[in-house]
Order: C-alpha cells, then sequence, then structure tokens
C-alpha cells in the first residue's frame, strides 16, 4: 500500500505525540505542521482527511484532530 | 654423618663443568655409602678456581679447586667430603678474599640461591626489616648518607634520585633493576643475580618502600638464562614468604617484581632505551629532561638502578649508611665490585672499598697476564672505558679520581691485555662496537661511529695520517660532547685514550 | 602574495602564562614554564639550527644541530629538549658549539647525494639551509661512496599516487615517524633496523601504499629534506606563491596554503595558523584536488530545450536569459509557487546566500532548500528545540579537555580525519571512549586506543539508547541538579517519563540489542567520568526520529551538566565544507538567514526593506516535498546549485521520475553529473580554487576562501545568480563576494561582526561574531541558552515503520570511507580511486553463509524499493542482520534501494535503515556502467 506523502508524513509526526492526551497531541501536530509544512501540502493534507472515508485506518486519529485545529486557523500560520 | 658439599651452580662454574661434578660426587658418594647434602651455591667469584669444590668442616667451609670432574673420585678417595684431602684449606681463608671488603656480594658463592631459608640464616631480610622500622623519608636519607651511587656506570648519587621519586606524586611509580649488564668482561649483576637473588629482591622493596613504589621490573639481557630462571625463582618463593606481594612483611608495603627479558641490544642498558623497551616499544634513547625519576616507564616517577646499586642497599641499611660510608676514597664511599677480566691470571669478583689502586687489582689480585707476558693495558669500566697504561696503576679509583685521567669507573669492568695487543686496532674495535650497538637515533653515534672506523682504518693504512687523526679527535670531541646518550658520549674514551696513551700504534 | 615559509618555532607551545624570564644572546624573553629553550629563542627572534625538531611535533633530540650553551650547566645541552627556567643564560652562538654543528652537518653531508641542483627540494630544503647556517665548507670524510658506508642505493618507494619516498637522502630524524605517531595518530612508520641500518619504514615489508599509512601526508610536510615530497612538486617544481583558503571537502574546514606556480597548483599545505587543523590535513584535503583541473569540468553554459535534444554551448548572455525567460514563463502559467531552488552545502555562503535571495525576492517564494536537508536538518531542528540554535556547541580544540568522548553514528577516521587525529590524540592521552554505533569503526579498536564501551545496537534504535543512557542518570542520582534548576527548564516532566521502568536499560535491552549492564556501565561514565562531550554524525540524523535523537542527546548533556564549557558539548561532525554555513544563510523553507522563521514580521521587514520586495510568510517546499510537487504537477521549474541529488537523494526511481517531470530543470555544477542529465540548463560552476568567499565549518567558524585562479568558467556563481535575478526583473547586483557578505552581516544577528576584513585580519571567526562577542564564540551556551533555558524535550522511542521483513531480512546502514568523499563527484576524479575503487557490501559472516556468498563475490541488494548490485565483502564489524555499504559510486546505486521515509520532524531521509535482502548473483554480472552511462531516465 502507497500512502499519500502528506498522509504518511503527518501520521510520522502524529506517531511522536502518541503517548500524549489526544488533544495536546492534535495541537502538535498541528502547531508542527503550521511551520514547516507548505501551503499546499497542508491544503493536500486536509483534502485527502475530508475524502477520507470515516473509520479509514490509513490515516492516524491525532491526523484528524490536527487537521480539523489547521482548518479552523485557515488562512496562515502562525509562530 | 652426612656430608656438606658445595657446588657452584654459577654459570661460569657450570661452563667449566661444575654440573659434571656435582653430579660425579654425587655418584662416587653414593657408590662409596658416604651420604652428601649436595648444595649448589652461586660462585665465590675466584674464576681461576672454578669449579671451586667446598666441604662443609668444623674450622669451617674447605676449598678444592679448580676440581675438573675426571679428579672427582681421587679426591673423594684422598678424603675430599670430609675435608681432610689436602687442597686450597678454609676457603674463607684465602688472602684474595681475605684482602676483599665483600658488603654486597657478602652471601654470593655461601648461600643456596633457592632457598629462602639460607638467605634469612645468613642476614637476609635484615636490610628491609630495618627500613620498615624507620620509615620511607629515613630511608631515603639512610641511603643519601651513605654515599651510594649509581654502580651501573652514571655513578648517580642512588638516594638523591630515590629522594626526587619519593618527592613526585603519581598515580603508580616503578622500581626498574637494570640487569642488562652487556659490558664486555663484566658479570658482577649476572653473578649476584644467580648467587643471591633475594638480596637484589630485598635492595628493589626497599626502594619501593623509600619512593612509594608498587611494581617493580627487572630488565634482564636474553643472554642470561641461568639468571632469568634464578630471578623467577626467587621471585616465586620471595612472593610465597610474603616478601612481596600485598602487605610485605605484614607492613603497608606492597610491592611485587617482574622479570622482563629483553631482546639483545646494548643499548637497552642505557636507562630510558630500557624503559622504552619495557613499555614495548624499540629500544631507542629518550632525551632527558624528563628525567626518568619524575617521568618514566610509562610517564611515572621511576627509580632506575642497577643491580648492584639495589643489593648494595639491603646492606647499608641493616649495617647503617655509617658504615657503609666507611668505606671507599673522595666521594666515591662504599666498596665497588670490580670484574678482572681479559688476559689476567686471577680472574674474577674483586669488591672492594673504592681507592683501591689499578696496580693493586691488576698485580695484587690479578696476579699479572695469564699469558705472563707483561701487562701494557687495561680498559676499566667496560667496552666504552679508556685504555691506561702501566703508567697510571697508582691511579686510586674512585669516579673522581678515574675522570681525573680521562678513564671511569663504569660498571667495574677490569680487562688486561699484554704487550702483544693492537691499540689502533681496539680503538677501532670501540668505534666498531658503538656502530654495532648504536640505536641510530643521534647523529654523531648513529654516523659518527660509522665513519670513526672509516677514519681508523685509514689511520691504519697510513693513509693522511695527520689530517685523519685530527679529524678523528674532532669527531671523538662531536661523539663526547654531541651525543644523546652515554653510548656514543663515552666511545672517545677508549679512542682517544689508545691515541693518547700509545700514539705509537696509530703511527 | 610571494611563498613565504610558515614560522617554525621547532617545539611546540606550553600552555600557561609567560611567567619564565630567560635571556638567551642577551635578548630577555619571557616564555610559559616547560617551553623548550629553542622556542624561547625563536620567540626572542634567535633562530637555533635544527633538523629533528619542527613546532608541530614534541622534541625529540636526535639531530644535535640545536646544542647551546647554558650558563652553569655542564655540557652543550640540546636547545630542544631543554626546558627553560628563570634566570637562565643561553648562549647560542659559541666556538663550541658552531664546531660542533659543523661536525653533525659533515657527518649528514658524508651520507647524502650531493645532487642539490636537481634535487626535488632544491630551495625547500633544511639540510641545505641547516648546511648554509653551519657554514659547512668541506667534508673530510668524503661524501657517499668517497666517504665509505652509505645510504646512496637506498630505494625509492613510490607506491603512493601522491609522494614519493627516497630513502638516499633520508636522514633518520623521524619527522615522518613522529609525525603519524603524534600528529596523525595513525602510527604507521616505523624506524626499521638500528644504528646506521636504521630506515623508515612504513610497517614491515610492504610500501607505503600497502601499509597502514592513510595518506594523510603529515610526514611529507614534516620531512626537511626531499625525502618525503609530494609527486607534484617532484614533477613541477618548488612552488613560488601562496594563497591562503579553505578545503571544500568535509565539514572540519581545514585551512591551507595553496603552493602554487603562477597559475597552477603544486601543493596544498595546511596551515598551523588554521584554527579548525591547526597544521593537519587528511589525503582529500592535502593530495585530492585534481578534480578542479580535471577535462570533465564543463566549462561553457549549455542549454537545450527537452531532453530529448543533445546540450548546445552557449554565451553567458543566452544562458541567463533562457533561465530567466522560461523560469518567468513557468510562473506565469503554473504560479508563483511552482518554481524553487535548492542550495549547495559545498559553496560559499555568499553563494548561498544569493541563491536563498533569488527565490525568495526575485521567485517570490520561499521554496529553498538546500542539501542539509538529507544529512544534519534534524540537528538544526533539534538543537534549536533545545539550546536555541541550530549548530555544535565547541570549537574543535575542545576535544582536548574531554574526560570522556562519546562517539554516535559517526565514523570520525574516516569520515572527519582530522578533527579525528585530535580525537585520537586526546584519546591516547587517558580519554575514555564511548562508541554508540551498529558497525565496529576502526575507532573502537585502533593503535594505543580501545573503547572503553561500545554500544553496537540495532539500527534504527539510537532515541532508544540515549533514553536508556537518561534513564540511568535519572534513577541513579547522577544529574547535575545545581546545572539543571539553574539553567534549564522543563526538567520535571521529562524525567518523570524518563525514569519510567519502559526506558530502563533491561526493558529496552531486546529492541536496542545492547546488554543492560554495559550500558548502565557507559551511562554511568558519560555522566561521572568529568568533562563528557558528545560528536555525533549522520548515523543520529539520517532516521525517522532523527529530531528526536538529535534532542535525546541535548537532554542527557543538559541533564548531567555537560554544556557550556570546554571539554563538554553536543556536537555535529558536519559532512560538508560549508553546510553549516548553507543553513546558517537561509537556505531552509521556513527560515531566513539566522534560523529566523518566516512568519516573523519584524525579520521579514528587514529584508522586505533591504530587498524592495515582499518575503511570503509561509514555509515553502522542502527536498522531498518538491519531488512530491512535481509528480503531482504543482512544481515545475528547479534551480539546483550544486548539487547531484538525482545520485545521493533517496528513492532514486522516485526522484528521477520527479525530475523527468520538470518543465525546467537549472543545473550549476561543475561536471556533467547525474541530476544534470535530467537539466535544461548547464551553469558551469565555479571549484574552492576559484572561488571568492567564506566557508563555515562545523564549529561555526568562518573561514575565507580566496581564489588562487580567475574563475575557469568566466564568472562567480554568485555572479551568475545576480544575473538571473537580473534577468527576471529584479534588480540584483554586487560588486564582489565582500559585499555580499556585508549585506549577510547587516541582517544577520550572528553575522554582524563578520566581514572579508575582518576575516583577513583575523583569520577566522566563530558565530555568533557581533557587539556582544566580537572574537566570536568558540564555546556556546557558556552563561545561559541561547534561547534563555535549556529545555528539556520530550523523546519517546518510536520504532521506525522501516522493519525487516521475511523478503526483506537484513537491514542495510551506510557510511564513508576515507579517500571519498560522498558522492565522489571530485574524489572519482583523482588519484584517491587507487584505494576506493568500487563501494563493497560488507555482510557478517553467517548472514554470508547462509546465502552461499563468498568474499569477493557479486550479489544484489535489494529493498521494496529498488534493486541494484556490488560486490561482498564479508566482515564481521557489524551484527548478524545488518549489512553496510558506501555511497561514493555512482554504479553502486545505492539510493535505489533506499526509501521515502524520513525523519517526523524535517523529512530527513531514512537512510541508515533500509530492510534489504542480498543474494548472490550466479550469472555473470552485467556489463557494469560507468558513472557517465548511467541511463537518464528510469535509473
Amino acid at each position: 500500500m502507497v500512502e499519500p506523502p502528506q498522509i504518511r508524513m503527518a501520521n510520522d509526526i502524529a506517531a511522536q505525540f502518541r503517548h500524549r492526551p489526544p488533544a495536546e497531541a492534535a495541537g502538535e501536530v498541528a502547531e508542527h505542521i503550521r511551520l514547516f509544512w507548505e501551503e499546499r501540502m497542508r491544503a493536500d493534507l486536509l483534502a485527502q482527511v475530508a475524502a477520507a472515508p470515516e473509520g479509514d485506518d490509513g490515516i492516524d486519529p491525532i491526523v484528524i484532530d490536527a487537521a480539523a485545529l489547521l482548518r479552523a486557523d485557515a488562512p496562515g500560520p502562525t509562530a | 654423618m652426612t656430608a656438606r658439599v658445595f657446588v657452584p651452580r654459577d654459570s661460569a662454574a657450570r661452563s667449566v663443568g661444575a654440573d659434571e661434578v656435582a653430579e660425579r660426587i654425587a655418584a662416587v658418594a653414593a657408590a662409596r655409602g658416604i651420604e652428601v647434602d649436595l648444595v649448589r651455591t652461586g660462585s665465590r667469584g675466584m674464576l681461576w678456581l672454578e669449579p671451586l669444590v667446598e666441604v662443609e668442616t668444623p674450622q669451617g667451609r674447605v676449598g678444592y679447586g679448580p676440581v675438573e670432574p675426571e679428579r672427582v673420585d681421587g679426591l673423594i678417595g684422598e678424603g675430599m667430603l670430609d675435608g681432610t684431602a689436602s687442597g686450597l684449606g678454609p676457603v674463607d681463608e684465602l688472602d684474595w678474599l681475605r684482602r676483599q671488603q665483600r658488603l654486597t656480594f657478602a652471601r654470593v658463592g655461601v648461600v643456596d640461591p633457592r632457598s629462602a631459608d639460607d638467605f634469612e640464616r645468613h642476614g637476609g631480610m635484615a636490610g628491609l626489616r630495618a627500613a620498615l622500622a624507620m620509615g620511607p623519608e629515613a630511608v631515603v636519607e639512610a641511603v643519601v648518607d651513605s654515599g651510594l651511587r649509581g654502580r651501573g656506570g652514571a655513578g648517580f648519587p642512588a638516594g638523591i634520585k630515590w629522594r626526587t621519586v619519593a618527592g613526585a606524586e603519581a598515580d603508580v611509580k616503578f622500581v626498574c633493576c637494570n640487569a642488562d649488564e652487556g659490558d664486555s668482561g663484566t658479570y658482577a649483576d649476572r653473578m649476584l643475580m644467580e648467587g643471591d637473588p633475594f638480596t637484589l629482591l630485598e635492595g628493589m622493596a626497599i626502594a619501593a618502600y623509600a619512593t612509594g613504589a608498587t611494581e617493580g621490573f627487572v630488565y634482564l639481557r636474553s643472554e642470561y638464562p641461568d639468571a632469568v630462571v634464578a630471578m623467577e625463582a626467587a621471585i616465586d618463593a620471595a612472593r610465597a614468604r610474603g616478601w612481596l606481594g600485598e602487605h610485605v612483611l605484614g607492613s603497608d608495603l606492597s610491592f611485587d617484581v617482574q622479570v622482563r627479558v629483553g631482546a639483545g641490544a646494548y643499548i637497552c642498558g642505557e636507562e630510558t632505551a630500557m624503559l622504552e623497551s619495557l613499555e614495548g616499544k624499540r629500544g631507542q634513547v629518550r632525551a632527558k629532561p624528563p628525567i626518568p625519576a619524575l617521568e618514566g616507564l610509562f610517564g611515572r616517577p621511576t627509580v632506575v638502578n642497577n643491580v648492584i646499586t639495589l643489593a648494595s642497599v639491603p646492606w647499608v641499611l641493616a649495617h647503617g649508611a655509617q658504615a657503609y660510608a666507611e668505606h671507599g676514597v673522595g666521594r666515591s664511599r662504599g666498596t665497588s665490585v670490580f670484574q678482572l677480566a681479559g688476559n689476567v691470571k686471577q680472574g674474577g669478583i674483586v669488591e672492594t672499598g673504592f681507592g683501591v689502586t689499578l696496580g693493586e687489582l691488576v698485580e695484587g689480585f690479578g696476579g699479572g697476564t695469564a699469558s705472563g707476558r707483561p701487562v701494557r693495558a687495561v680498559q676499566v669500566g667496560g667496552p666504552l672505558g679508556a685504555y691506561l697504561p702501566v703508567s697510571r696503576f697508582d691511579v686510586a679509583v674512585g669516579y673522581e679520581e678515574m675522570a681525573a685521567v680521562g678513564a671511569m669507573v663504569g660498571h667495574g669492568g677490569v680487562v688486561v691485555f699484554d704487550d702483544t695487543v693492537d691499540m689502533s686496532r681496539m680503538a677501532r674495535f670501540a668505534m666498531e662496537f658503538c656502530a654495532e650497538e648504536s640505536c641510530g637515533k643521534c647523529t654523531p653515534c648513529r654516523i659518527g661511529s660509522v665513519r670513526g672506523v672509516e677514519v681508523i682504518d685509514k689511520i691504519r693504512a697510513g693513509e693522511d695520517r695527520d689530517a685523519n687523526l685530527a679529524l678523528l679527535d674532532d669527531l671523538c670531541e662531536l661523539m663526547a660532547d654531541g651525543s644523546l646518550c652515554a653510548m656514543g658520549g663515552l666511545t672517545p674514551m677508549p679512542v682517544r685514550s689508545a691515541v693518547e696513551h700509545f700514539g705509537e700504534d696509530f703511527r | 602574495m610571494s611563498l613565504a615559509k610558515q614560522p617554525d618555532l621547532g617545539t611546540p607551545a606550553r600552555p600557561g602564562e609567560a611567567t619564565v624570564s630567560v635571556t638567551i644572546d642577551g635578548i630577555s624573553v619571557d616564555v610559559a614554564p616547560g617551553t623548550s629553550v629553542m622556542r624561547a629563542a625563536a620567540t626572542a627572534g634567535v633562530d637555533v639550527p635544527k633538523l629533528c625538531a619542527t613546532d608541530s611535533l614534541e622534541p625529540f633530540g636526535s639531530c644535535r644541530l640545536c646544542l647551546v650553551e647554558i650558563d652553569g650547566a655542564k655540557g652543550t645541552p640540546a636547545s630542544c629538549t631543554t626546558p627553560v627556567s628563570d634566570g637562565m643564560v643561553v648562549r647560542t652562538q659559541t666556538d663550541k658549539v658552531a664546531k660542533l654543528r659543523r661536525g653533525v652537518m659533515e657527518l649528514y653531508i658524508s651520507d647524502h647525494p650531493l645532487d642539490c641542483l636537481t634535487c626535488s627540494a632544491n630551495g625547500d630544503c633544511e639540510l641545505q639551509d641547516m648546511a648554509g647556517v653551519t657554514g659547512l665548507r668541506e667534508v673530510r670524510y668524503g661524501s657517499g661512496v668517497d666517504a665509505g658506508a652509505n645510504h646512496l642505493d637506498a630505494p625509492k618507494d613510490t607506491s603512493n599516487p601522491y609522494f614519493t619516498f627516497d630513502g638516499s637522502k633520508c636522514i633518520v630524524c623521524s619527522r615522518c615517524v613522529r609525525a603519524c605517531d603524534e600528529v596523525q595518530g595513525t602510527i604507521a612508520l616505523t624506524v626499521d633496523g638500528r644504528g646506521f641500518a636504521s630506515k623508515i619504514a612504513a610497517g614491515s615489508d610492504v610500501g607505503f601504499f600497502d601499509s597502514d599509512c592513510v595518506s594523510c601526508g603529515a610526514c611529507v610536510q614534516a620531512c626537511p629534506t626531499a625525502t618525503l615530497q609530494e609527486n607534484t612538486v617532484i614533477e613541477l617544481g618548488v612552488p613560488t606563491r601562496s594563497v591562503e583558503t579553505t578545503c571544500a571537502y568535509c565539514g572540519v574546514g581545514c585551512s591551507f596554503r595553496a603552493e602554487l606556480r603562477g597559475d597552477e597548483l603544486v601543493r596544498m599545505v595546511p596551515s598551523k595558523t588554521g584554527g579548525a587543523n591547526e597544521g593537519h590535513s587528511c589525503v582529500k584535503g592535502r593530495f585530492a584536488f585534481g578534480y578542479a583541473s580535471h577535462p570533465d569540468r564543463v566549462l561553457e553554459p549549455m542549454v537545450r530545450d527537452s531532453l530529448a535534444e543533445e546540450f548546445r554551448p552557449v554565451s553567458w548572455d543566452e544562458a541567463i536569459s533562457f533561465t530567466a525567460r522560461r523560469l518567468l514563463e513557468i510562473q506565469g502559467e503554473h504560479g508563483r509557487g511552482s518554481i524553487g531552488a535548492i542550495t549547495s552545502s559545498r559553496c560559499t555562503n555568499e553563494e548561498v546566500y544569493v541563491v536563498q535571495k533569488l527565490v525568495r525576492a526575485a521567485f517570490g517564494n520561499n521554496n529553498v532548500d538546500t542539501c542539509a536537508r538529507v544529512c544534519h536538518s534534524p540537528t538544526g531542528y533539534g538543537l534549536k528545540q533545545t539550546f536555541g540554535t541550530s549548530a555544535g556547541t565547541q570549537d574543535f580544540k575542545s576535544v582536548a579537555a574531554s574526560d570522556v568522548i562519546v562517539v554516535i553514528g559517526a565514523n570520525p577516521t574516516d569520515g572527519h580525519p582530522v578533527f579525528a587525529s585530535r580525537m585520537k590524540r586526546r584519546l591516547r592521552e587517558g580519554a575514555k571512549l564511548i562508541v554508540i554505533d551498529p558497525r565496529r569503526i576502526d575507532l573502537v579498536r585502533t593503535p594505543h586506543i580501545e573503547a572503553t564501551h561500545h554500544l553496537q545496537l540495532a539500527p534504527g534504535t539510537n532515541v532508544a539508547v540515549v533514553n536508556a543512557m537518561a534513564h540511568v542518570a535519572v534513577t541513579e542520582g547522577l544529574v547535575d541538579t545545581e546545572f539543571v534548576a539553574e539553567r534549564c527548564e522543563g526538567y520535571d516532566e521529562w524525567a518523570e517519563v524518563i525514569a519510567r521502568p519502559e526506558n530502563s536499560p533491561e526493558a529496552l535491552e531486546e529492541v536496542t540489542g545492547v546488554p543492560a549492564a554495559e550500558l548502565r556501565a557507559a551511562a554511568r561514565l558519560y555522566a561521572t567520568g568529568g568533562n563528557s562531550a558528545i560528536y555525533y554524525g549522520l548515523g543520529v540524523t539520517e532516521h525517522s526520529q532523527g529530531s528526536t535523537m538529535v534532542m535525546g542527546m541535548a537532554n542527557l548533556a543538559m541533564a548531567t551538566g555537560n554544556i557550556g564549557r570546554d571539554g563538554v558539548g553536543v556536537n555535529p561532525l558536519r559532512g560538508q565544507n560549508n553546510v553549516q554555513g548553507s543553513c546558517d544563510m537561509g537556505s531552509f523553507p521556513h527560515e531566513l538567514p539566522g534560523y529566523r522563521h518566516v512568519s516573523d514580521d519584524g525579520v521579514r521587514e528587514v529584508y522586505e526593506q533591504l530587498w524592495g520586495t515582499p518575503i511570503l510568510d509561509e514555509p515553502g517546499l522542502r527536498i522531498p516535498n518538491m519531488f512530491d510537487a512535481a509528480l503531482d504537477g504543482s512544481f515545475r521549474a528547479l534551480f539546483v546549485q550544486g548539487e547531484d541529488i538525482a545520485q545521493s537523494d533517496p528513492n532514486i526511481t522516485h526522484v528521477h521520475a520527479a525530475l523527468a517531470a520538470l518543465d525546467l530543470l537549472v543545473v550549476q555544477d561543475l561536471f556533467v553529473n547525474e541530476t544534470a542529465k535530467f537539466a535544461h540548463v548547464l551553469l558551469p560552476g565555479t571549484s574552492f580554487l576559484e572561488k571568492d568567499g567564506t566557508f563555515t565549518n562545523a564549529e561555526r567558524r568562518i573561514n575565507r576562501v580566496r581564489p588562487l585562479m580567475a574563475p575557469k568558467t568566466g564568472k562567480q556563481e554568485w555572479e551568475i545568480v545576480s544575473e538571473i535575478a537580473q534577468a527576471m526583473g529584479y534588480p540584483m547586483h554586487y560588486d564582489d563576494a565582500a559585499q555580499i557578505m556585508d549585506e549577510i552581516a547587516l541582517t544577520t544577528p550572528t553575522f554582524a561582526g563578520v566581514s572579508h576584513a575582518k576575516l583577513d585580519e583575523v583569520g577566522s571567526v566563530q558565530w555568533p561574531c557581533n557587539d556582544a562577542a566580537p572574537d566570536g564564540t568558540p564555546i556556546m551556551h557558556v552563561d545561559g541558552f541561547v534561547r534563555g533555558k535549556g529545555r528539556f524535550m520530550e523523546t519517546t522511542y518510536v520504532p521506525t515503520r522501516e522493519r525487516s521483513t521475511r523478503r526483506f531480512p537484513l537491514i542495510l546502514t551506510t557510511g564513508r570511507i576515507l579517500t571519498q568523499y560522498n558522492v565522489g563527484a571530485q574524489t572519482r576524479r583523482t588519484a584517491n580511486v587507487a584505494w576506493h575503487g568500487e563501494d563493497v557490501l560488507e555482510i557478517h559472516p553467517h548472514d554470508a553463509e547462509v546465502r552461499g556468498i563468498s568474499d569477493g563475490d557479486r550479489v544484489s541488494l535489494a529493498s521494496r524499493a529498488g534493486e541494484t548490485t556490488l560486490r561482498a565483502r564479508i566482515a564481521d564489524r557489524m551484527p548478524v542482520g545488518v549489512v553496510y555499504t558506501t555511497f561514493h559510486h555512482p554504479v553502486t546505486r545505492a539510493n535505489v534501494v533506499t526509501t521515502e521515509y524520513s525523519d517526523w520532524a524535517t523529512n530527513c531521509p531514512e537512510y541508515k535503515v533500509t530492510a534489504v535482502q542480498v543474494a548472490l548473483l550466479t550469472a555473470p554480472a552485467e556489463v557494469e556502467q560507468t558513472a557517465d552511462q548511467v541511463p537518464v531516465a528510469g535509473g
């Protein structure tokens, strides 16, 4: 199975925070993506997450929560 | 009654048949139903009497020698085993020994070198016991006060060296005994190690106690297999006795000794080259400073002393610095162990106070040449010592006294030549010896010695004699003043003394 | 500049104040205790004749030329081995010593060829100089054969491609042997035989090439005669002028005096005054410069409209206008973000700065990244998070004060040899060594050095190991509580997690493969052994948790108080000469120069004002993101400055597809590299011998790179970039590289005090260099961390997703070898290929046996990403289950097998862990492709 790159990378980030409470973890992932991801990558991630069927086990739940946070703060990142 | 018989196991005695003599005595005695207690000792150092057989009698030990194996039957038949056969008489009464002051060599030839008991019965360990009772500082001061100087050749005051090591801070310190006795015609180190090895260990333990060292090495040349065996046996016995190891004699002193066998390079007798070799490196001279007393083996403070120096220490401690210092002349205190060799009638060990004249050694003890021809030259202090003519036989042997005539005591070797010697050949030999044995580190020694041989060859061949003699003189000056160590530095001594005293051989 | 000799004070400096006063030939001089009489004399301006002494080596006392007279001392002591004492009165010129010195020279010359006029060292020979100085007028022994025994027939050893050993000219001063021992630490040379028969030998019965010699050239440099001589000097003659510059290989950044005849480089001599190397070098820096004049160099711009066409040489104007036009067209068609650039860690700070400026100001986006992405980007991230700055903490010299040295995922003796020599010197002095590496690198056991602990962990478990070490420190009471309380934050939360049983060495033993007891002992040694320093390499960063590991090491250093003074620290051993600099210069897509985030309005404003154009406040694409975007069609044009991404980046199949998808690829490079095969425009670059600017090494040291010659291409690289910007309508012009550095200094607080003029004056400085630290900053975080308090970061171990499977049961990891450099574009074009003609696959005897593989067999190496072939070498340096290769040769195609997995925080590729299978190739190997025959597409 080939993961789309943005999903793969977001999942990798999420894995680092999996031991944290889910809300905190999602916040960390969202913050990281804000600081280091280019706009079209973020957009792609949001689109992929949005398009994913409910319960898609290819996307880390933390990523789904992080995506929600990112969607909320458009446009532009904060530092 | 059991007959107590002493036959040396010293390698000099063995080389002339001592082992066969001992076997023969045992066999003949057994055949005759005589019970024999055969003790293998060191050598008394009267080499012309070896194999020297001694027998215990109520009058003391009487001697027979030289005893060739084939004479054993006859001598036993004549009553040798109860001392009634005619022979040398009581050995201790022999003039040759009576005229000596045997301090360091007191037990050599007397005791069984394999027996710690025998050693102790003859006064062994008294020095170390005295040392442990007086404290390390006092030991250092006693050695300073005794005036004991390095017997390896350099003559540096042992106590001063020890004081430096004692004062140095380090995690570990070493005592290294230089037993790389490479001078031709010298054998005192070997005889001591073969004849009384415990004394050396006792001396090393005293040095360790005085300086705070915990590990000792005896650096022994590979040409001395019997000495290696003797030292190793003594070390094992000493450990078993608690004379080495943790808490020596129940004291705070912990000290152990290992034997290391060199690879046969003369230069490893030079102390820094010896240290390099002990570290497993190529035996090459180190520049000083740093001095080994501060940065020696593995960079740690290290006592490096010759066998005779260390073996003299127990006597000093047992009898007091003053008693030792009473012997000697000028700034050369105590005794020196001379080794008479070469073309000499009565070769051997002469331990006597400094101040004895050369003449007394060569004529008095040595009895002149073995060939019966007139003595022409004597080389004192090993292959790098000066050649002196008979006209200098009045010199009292001491460090400063010898230096004043361009000579040295060295390790106490005295090699005698009769009037057939060609002194230009001897000068060439000195350069050749240096070329052969140079470690090659410094230029004057590495290239100079080779050029020295070539220049002397030109002189001997009559080529530009004056110019080449001048060149030889310049080369000698360069080697003497410019060499890194005593190897190159002393080579000019035999060369220049030969030219000076026997110039006719160069014309 | 004319050829000026570097002064030689004879013996090394001794530490301490100049408190000892001596008088030498009537001149008073104060020197530090322990200084030799010789050095004191040289300090006073009195040169004492010498041959065996040189100030890079401890005194030896063998030549006996430097004899002097000292009042009150007997004889004529050697001034090199005699230390000064207060009040000492020395006379260096007396009749006595003059005669002795002449005598010594007379002996030397009696065994030396009298061929000075035709000798390769004529004019550069200390023996010749000393014959003059001592007034030798006659050799009474005769010379050579006339004198007698001699070495005139001693054979030459020409086995080394770079230098020749001519035994007939040897004076046996042992400087070469001592240089090998003391400076390089390889201990390959020895003196064979003794006395007059003594001769220098490289091991027993082998020539230099087959010995342990690593060809660092220290012996050649140390040789006072023509005995050890660079072949270039033999061929070309003694150089006539010199230029001080900086090596362009690894991140050690050695300073060199390039010595030339006219425009021809004759030899590179490491500078004694070089802060990074202090007179030492390696085989690459000293000898492997021939690539710069290699016929493969591209010297003219070339253009083609499509990859189907051949390149056509064009004028600079045409190349630049073509490039600008195409960039603008593509941007017009596909949007501002459709183009970007990659900067090179091989180029100067100035060259890199203009490329990121081109992107930010002329392209109007932040799509700029640098090759550090694939090596040390996790260092930047991890150290910034914990300490507040993206750089190593120490200067190289610091290692001399270390008591415990930890080497993690680095192979300094191969990768950073000159620093390794410093490290080995300290280890020989008794510092303890801990190596954490799956492979038994040479440093684990090398002459006079043995690692106290080698933690041979499973690849990919770095974080587990560092956590376990921290666990030991925390749970065994080894934490420097005072340091932590005063200097750090976040400790309690971190310690609570790290102290949990799951982080104990015992719990992690199964994962890491490191015996718990050994790990505990190593942790205790690190925590309690005195000054402990960590040095690490790509074995730390090129992992899925590369950034986490960097933070883990920072945590450990903070917890044990090993930060902020001499001898400690956390130090990346950076791979490329200017990887530090290229990062400093704003090459990352989220950061402006000086590591300041693009979203920082204040920082942007500085540049917007100066550059007169708005700067995007959004991060741009990173290299792997560029490839992904190229494949999805949103990224269409790329400017690549001196980097061979088509060979060096992971999962090459994927990279090649991305490059092939671009509408425009502009490559600026010395050679037609792998990437150039996908390019439409080839802009010829300059070698370091032509560049003018600065490199910043791994210790943040900014060194000058000075042109030895005009650019062979006619243009400096920064000029090309400026002209492209101009042609795109953005005004960019600099008169010279110094002006660019002035702009960097003006806009970047950590560089505020840096200028070419200052560097020319002081040699080098370590940033930060500004009003607060006018002389630079050798050691960072001394009084406080750059970010204020050091921050403990949580570093939970997350296993990599790359696992061995039934299909790919082995783990491949990669590394370097001494004589080759990265993708080998330079070193493969030098005689260094003599040592490493091909990459081989090291495989454990057990793994080899079950596959029927013997030493030297050709094998296939396959991962889920691809397959390549190479030769096997049976070696037990790795544990069972791990294979290893280097990646210097394109034919190896090691990156065909590496995967898309990367560091979670920075996308640094996970080069160091790839699940693979190895199989014996039974059919004869296919025709091997040379570097230049690799097919353009597909790979």
